[in-house]
């Protein structure tokens, strides 16, 4: 048997899948093939690598997040006139409810009453009445504190979840504005800055954020996050952007990828 | 899974438990980065509460899991790509095993499963550590199973050829290491 049948083989005779005579024509080949016995040499050596362990402070960071996960959601606005239903959403009734034949009729009356409602906006356009007008604001600003809450958390992913939540509503508030600024400066995970910085440069065109994000590129020391405000700034172009740009060039001791963007970014800019 | 699907909050934590150390495993080999694993890890179970109701019953929880997994990893790389490329420096140390020389055989087997190309290092890690039956992976990398079939091959292949060139690097280097060291006492020579 030539290797190149072996070759159709070896994965199941590695798996123990295979019938006992091809089992038998593979270990044949094996003994007179050195290089396809050594593959099967490095298959079993593979079981000697150490197995990686997370460290023991990863179960915290689970029951961190779920906890921020669980608060989110019961914290988290819905335009239902069932806030208690919802609240609970984890309770398994509400799928039963929904599934019983009272629950179909009221979810049915439901719908027709959207329909209805989102048929008499669309056929009459007309200015937002004031109550919901003010029921949109209120929604908007829960929002924006569930987003303040979540950057707050201890763990990375409770905060990245905090910045994602913020991209979701197309104006915020200046404290948000201000907070996420805050974790682009301070926040000890680089995946965090790096998402605050995302989210931020939506807003770039309000003061506030462009000084905000000028100012953190002299202040961070990551070399991704350098990278990504150095892209940010070319894609401004503004002559702000690049007076900081040759600011940053001149700092000694620079990352060398960074110096390697900041100088393509200038010569794109000139 | 059931349960979590269904809105058991807590349930996931047994969930968390059975999974987040061979899932921490698979993305430590698959990054060479520890806080970078656990970033992911953490990833994985936030996606399940999440997406939950997308997990149909009767599929095998573990083939999903790792479709989360996957797709985590594959976002975080499309958002952030890799500044360096597996680096063995990055690699946690090998445990001391019997003998010297397989102590040594075993460290070149993990840096030469860090040169390999990432699709070739994935699949030998999901069938070897993480121990997905080759139809699983089938599903989970949307192929077919003779295709599997091959690619295992060729990336043990490729493996063995990462793993000789090392070894023979290392016995380059050793042998240039003997044959510069001066004769004894012949600095000293006045």
């Amino acid at each position: 048997m030539k290797c190149e049948h072996i070759a159709e083989l070896l994965p199941d005779y590695l798996q123990g899948r295979l019938s006992r005579e091809q089992d038998q024509n593979v270990e044949a080949h094996l003994e007179q093939c050195a290089d396809c016995s050594e593959e099967v040499v490095i298959w079993r050596e593979l079981s000697l690598l150490p197995v990686d362990q997370p460290g023991p402070e990863s179960r915290a960071r689970f029951e961190a997040m779920l906890q921020a996960y669980q608060e989110g959601r019961s914290n988290q606005p819905a335009d239902d006139s069932h806030p208690r239903k919802l609240a609970s959403a984890w309770n398994w009734n509400v799928l039963h409810w929904l599934r019983s034949p009272v629950g179909a009729m009221a979810w049915s009356a439901a719908l027709l009453a959207i329909g209805v409602f989102a048929g008499l906006r669309l056929a009459a356009p007309k200015p937002p009445s004031p109550d919901l007008a003010a029921m949109q604001s209120e929604l908007t600003s829960m929002k924006q504190l569930v987003v303040l809450s979540m950057l707050q958390q201890q763990s990375a992913s409770a905060r990245l979840e905090g910045v994602t939540w913020s991209t979701r509503e197309q104006q915020l508030d200046p404290q948000v504005l201000s907070a996420l600024l805050h974790t682009l400066r301070h926040d000890a995970s680089v995946d965090v800055r790096l998402a605050a910085l995302d989210a931020l440069s939506r807003h770039g065109r309000q003061p506030q954020v462009h000084k905000g994000i000028m100012d953190s590129l002299q202040q961070d020391q990551s070399p991704l996050v350098q990278v990504a405000l150095i892209d940010l700034m070319l894609e401004w172009r503004d002559h702000d952007a690049a007076h900081r740009l040759q600011e940053l060039e001149q700092t000694p001791n620079l990352n060398p990828t960074v110096r390697q963007r900041v100088e393509w970014a200038r010569s794109k800019l000139n | 899974m059931l349960q979590v699907r269904d809105g058991a909050g807590e349930t996931l934590g047994v969930l968390f438990d059975r999974y987040q150390a061979p899932l921490f495993n698979f993305y430590s080999k698959m990054t060479g980065d520890r806080a970078l694993s656990e970033d992911l890890v953490q990833e994985v179970f936030l996606r399940i509460l999440k997406y939950r109701q997308s997990y149909r019953p009767g599929t095998p929880f573990r083939a999903w899991i790792y479709q989360v997994a996957r797709n985590a990893r594959i976002d975080h790389f499309r958002k952030f790509p890799p500044q360096t490329a597996l680096e063995s420096e990055m690699l946690p140390p090998v445990i001391p095993t019997d003998s010297a020389q397989e102590q040594q055989e075993v460290e070149l087997l993990q840096r030469a499963l860090g040169q390999l190309p990432e699709e070739k290092r994935e699949i030998l890690l999901l069938c070897r550590f993480q121990e997905l039956k080759y139809e699983e992976i089938a599903a989970l990398l949307g192929c077919e199973l003779n295709t599997v079939r091959t690619r295992i091959h060729r990336a043990l292949q490729d493996l063995r050829k990462a793993f000789h060139q090392l070894a023979q690097g290392t016995m380059l280097k050793k042998d240039e290491a003997a044959g510069s060291i001066p004769p004894q006492g012949g600095r000293h020579e006045v």
